[in-house]
């Protein structure tokens, strides 16, 4: 697939592996596996064994039956841009990378429906069914690259989620692969509620620990007739916060509810899409409405005036889509943009209730200033999921270590708050110890044993999601399972 | 077993000697705990004395599965109601398992907030009901169902054990979505003592669109259809009923649509005008607003089979409730076999169908022979689309002759797996289930 023929040569397991997939379709050479040590988490490394491209289901099925059977961990592997770490190896498991199976098998405008595989990537399935009007609704940042085979399972969000929901609200069906090499169908055509627990609901967000995706039958929707955007620039951090409130109060759900601080607006106007913000910012909102354009109107009027109550200084509607697309770049690809200020940054990702906004913004400040590390939020305030970005130097000694332990503060924080420490970005390896921030061990372990259903033997995608185990039980369980641990 | 439970709650709360019920899901005794500690207790007694035990709301769902007619205790959360924590500006609530769904809107709407849910026989069921049994509306086409609205929950699992789910914001992704395991699992895995869920702003305005279609014009009620779903509008609802239920309804004659609209009033206008615009040939039509459109969803919300109701069966004339998954845009189709199929049964068939979200529901009057027939000609209706076939409500002595969810699903194991992992002594809503769970 990457270099010239050459016959693959390597242990037992390569070359069983190399016969399912045949010898273009493998990676177990060193120098070919680096690429495959991380996502987008870069802060944490591991070497897979291999990594495979399989082409079709029963490739699939194929190699986890053979893996299963001889005890070899493995890790299933969209675009690879996960911000939690969940497709990292620790060492010795092997990948299965879905990025072959990447077509769009069926449009079903009728009944609002398309099946894709899940290699798929995010972005082609608008562009897909644009030209008829339609849309697939949840739409990551890094949505240009992702796969929605990822998206499942992350059950990734993005900046329009809170009109229209995550990823689970628009999954219909899904074909897996379960650990023990099996194929089932759920949801099938689409059909909503079959008799049974919500199998569905389940394995989505699931982070790739239950069972591997390999079609998926998704929700399409029609374009909104209207839809208007608006920037409003505030003096105080706090005027924007209750903003967000007051609008959500008023009865008006937008499409999308954005905001970002100063330090955001920083770095997002000396990156490669600014605006012309103004420098002396306190915060400012995103925030588009969208459906019946005779309504839109109305709703534009009164988030005006919300905003005007709430010491606006400067609130404008995009003129044109030229306008709105501008504003649109420059917020999403805001986390990147951090790069213009600092030579490194840690993306957070919490979620506190919306009216909390103002005192958990006060505590990520005292964060900052605690550790001595600048950070900027950029964040959907609407859902009240906040991605604190912690920028620092890698190269300066023990920058990164504080980074992280401010990262952690803040999801502290919004576990305090009420919320939880992931909206959208999945636990993944990086948020494995935060998970006590919200759950109990009781409540930990009723999750790993719905995980022991799917995954008895934990050899798919080991070590993810959940804290080491600090209870009896689950170190029994490890016992029982009677493997060789590959992972610590 | 009483005395035992008098420790737990007062003796007030203890109903010695369970009802008499045509629809069985009954105790030997009925208990009504009023708080989480209650029910923990309960289980924790009933798991260590190998008891089983039935879990209900207010009982509109006793028609519902079930293959046992008595547990040794049924467990009312009738008692377990009230706000506990509401913040209009998160646009959440916190509420107890026996809350009514007419109780929680009337609590809302001085705030100008409401639930996304419009489920039968609102002044009866509750919202842990409505959860674990997944009822919806016709409303569900905008609205979505209870896996979408709910975003956290506490559930006492059969060991008597806490576990919170999910969490009090509206996005979270935080280890496994563990609340969709509750929905729609008819309180076989655990007994849900608190809900979290998404609300909606109460829409500024309403109206319900009428598009009466003769008998013969079928074919353009699915062009009409097509039109509207690919056009800009944002209906609600956009349910097809057969000529009988539209005629008790509306008094309007053949298949009839209700679209419903909601939202800002002039939004709201400027789509009844579209529809009068692509107004069909021979079709009715009628715009009722506001108040008129609101009376008609609330009788449209009594037509199920209310046990409540119900106190005895005459077996030549009783009633079942049918739902059908289908595809969305097969919903015409399945409408009208339902309707076309009483008519050689000789069973008196109210359905109506979401088209949008696919689902059907058919209450069927008739003799016990007629309607088990009809049950079995539906299902094989729905299963030739690719869909499915439940039986919603039933007298007990029926539900024994006819299965209730239909073949288990290929993957049947992994739900028995989840069931044991929860529920391993079979301590609750035993034989409730899918396959016997």
């Amino acid at each position: 697939m990457f270099r010239k023929k050459r016959k693959v040569q390597g242990d037992e397991t390569i070359l069983s592996l190399a016969r399912i997939v045949g010898d273009d379709y493998i990676l177990y050479r060193k120098e070919d596996l680096i690429a495959y040590e991380c996502d987008g988490l870069t802060l944490y490394k591991g070497m897979p064994k291999a990594v495979v491209f399989p082409k079709t289901t029963e490739e699939v099925s194929q190699i986890v039956n053979y893996l299963s059977n001889c005890n070899i961990p493995f890790i299933a592997r969209g675009a690879g841009t996960g911000l939690s770490g969940g497709a990292i190896p620790f060492g010795g498991e092997v990948i299965i990378s879905l990025v072959r199976m990447k077509k769009l098998l069926r449009i079903d405008y009728e009944n609002r429906q398309a099946v894709i595989q899940p290699g798929f990537v995010n972005l082609k399935l608008t562009n897909s069914i644009a030209h008829k009007g339609y849309y697939y609704a949840p739409d990551p940042s890094s949505q240009y690259a992702c796969t929605i085979g990822g998206n499942v399972a992350e059950n990734a969000g993005g900046a329009h989620c809170l009109k229209y929901g995550v990823t689970t609200n628009h999954v219909l069906g899904l074909e897996v692969v379960l650990p023990n090499g099996d194929i089932v169908e759920i949801g099938e055509e689409g059909i909503a509620d079959r008799p049974g627990y919500d199998l569905l609901g389940l394995l989505t967000g699931s982070e790739g620990t239950m069972g591997i995706v390999t079609k998926i039958t998704v929700r399409i929707l029609k374009n909104p007739e209207g839809k208007k955007t608006v920037l409003a620039y505030f003096d105080r951090i706090e005027d924007a916060s209750y903003a967000v409130s007051d609008i959500i109060s008023v009865g008006i759900v937008p499409a999308a509810l954005e905001m970002m601080d100063k330090t955001a607006i920083e770095g997002v106007e000396a990156a490669n899409f600014p605006v012309g913000h103004p420098k002396d910012l306190a915060a400012l909102l995103l925030i588009e409405v969208d459906g019946i354009t005779v309504g839109i109107e109305d709703e534009i009027n009164e988030i005006v005036e919300v905003c005007r109550r709430r010491n606006v200084r400067e609130v404008k509607v995009a003129k044109d889509e030229a306008e709105r697309a501008k504003w649109w770049a420059n917020r999403k690809t805001g986390f990147g943009a951090m790069g213009a200020i600092s030579p490194d940054y840690l993306v957070q990702d919490g979620v506190i209730p919306r009216t909390k906004l103002p005192e958990v913004l006060a505590k990520i400040n005292d964060i900052s200033k605690k550790s001595g590390l600048r950070i900027a939020n950029i964040f959907h305030a609407g859902d009240g999921n906040l991605h604190p970005l912690i920028l620092f130097d890698a190269k300066k000694e023990g920058e990164t270590e504080r980074a992280l332990a401010a990262g952690s503060e803040c999801l502290r924080a919004c576990a305090e708050s009420g919320g939880s420490i992931t909206g959208e970005h999945g636990v993944g390896i990086e948020k494995k110890e935060e998970m006590r921030f919200i759950f109990t061990d009781d409540e930990i372990e009723a999750q790993t044993n719905i995980r022991s259903v799917f995954n008895p033997h934990n050899l798919l995608n080991p070590g993810k999601i959940f804290p080491s185990p600090s209870r009896c039980a689950e170190i029994k369980q490890e016992i029982i399972t009677n493997r060789e641990p590959v992972i610590n | 077993m009483v005395t035992e439970l008098e420790k737990i709650v007062d003796e007030k709360r203890i109903v010695k000697s369970g009802d008499e019920d045509p629809f069985g899901n009954l105790g030997k005794c009925t208990v009504y705990p009023q708080t989480e500690e209650e029910i923990s207790a309960i289980l924790t007694y009933a798991s260590k004395n190998g008891r089983k035990v039935f879990v209900e709301g207010s009982g509109t769902k006793k028609g519902f599965g079930g293959l046992l007619e008595k547990a040794d205790i049924l467990l009312s959360l009738s008692h377990c109601k009230g706000v506990v924590e509401y913040s209009a500006g998160d646009l959440t609530i916190t509420v107890r398992p026996g809350t009514t769904i007419k109780e929680i809107g009337e609590y809302l709407a001085p705030f100008g907030q409401c639930l996304s849910v419009d489920p039968a026989w609102p002044e009866f069921a509750t919202i842990g009901g409505v959860i674990a049994a997944n009822s919806s509306g016709p409303k569900r086409l905008k609205y979505g169902s209870a896996r979408d609205f709910v975003i956290g929950l506490r559930v006492v699992y059969p060991d008597g054990k806490v576990i919170r789910t999910g969490g009090k914001v509206v996005k979270n992704v935080a280890g496994y979505d563990m609340n969709k395991l509750f929905v729609g699992s008819m309180g076989t895995l655990g007994v849900i003592s608190e809900v979290t869920v998404k609300l909606r702003p109460l829409p500024k305005y309403e109206s319900l669109v009428l598009l009466s279609f003769s008998e013969k014009n079928l074919h353009e009620i699915r062009s009409f259809v097509i039109q509207l779903l690919d056009s800009m509008m944002e209906p609600v609802s956009l349910e097809l009923v057969n000529p009988t239920l539209s005629n008790q309804l509306t008094g309007l004659e053949g298949y009839t649509l209700f679209i419903g609209l909601e939202g800002i009033e002039k939004s709201v206008l400027y789509q009844e005008m579209w529809i009068k615009e692509h107004q069909p040939k021979e079709t009715e039509l009628i715009i009722l607003q506001q108040h008129e459109a609101k009376k008609i969803w609330s009788t449209f919300a009594k037509l199920a089979p209310n046990p409540l109701r119900i106190k005895e069966i005459d077996e030549s004339n009783l009633e079942i409730g049918i739902k059908i998954g289908s595809k969305n845009i097969d919903v015409i189709e399945l409408v009208e076999a339902c309707h076309l199929m009483s008519l050689n049964k000789h069973v008196d068939v109210r359905v109506h169908g979401g088209i949008g979200h696919g689902i059907t529901k058919a209450y069927v009057k008739g003799n016990t022979e007629a309607v088990l027939s009809y049950v079995r000609d539906i299902r094989s209706a729905g299963c030739n689309k690719g869909g499915y076939a439940i039986v919603e409500h039933a007298p007990y002595i029926l539900r024994k002759h006819v299965n209730v969810w239909g073949d288990p699903p290929s993957y049947f194991s992994l739900l028995e797996g989840i069931k044991k992992a929860i529920d391993p002594n079979n301590v609750l809503n035993t034989q409730r289930f899918v396959g016997g769970l």
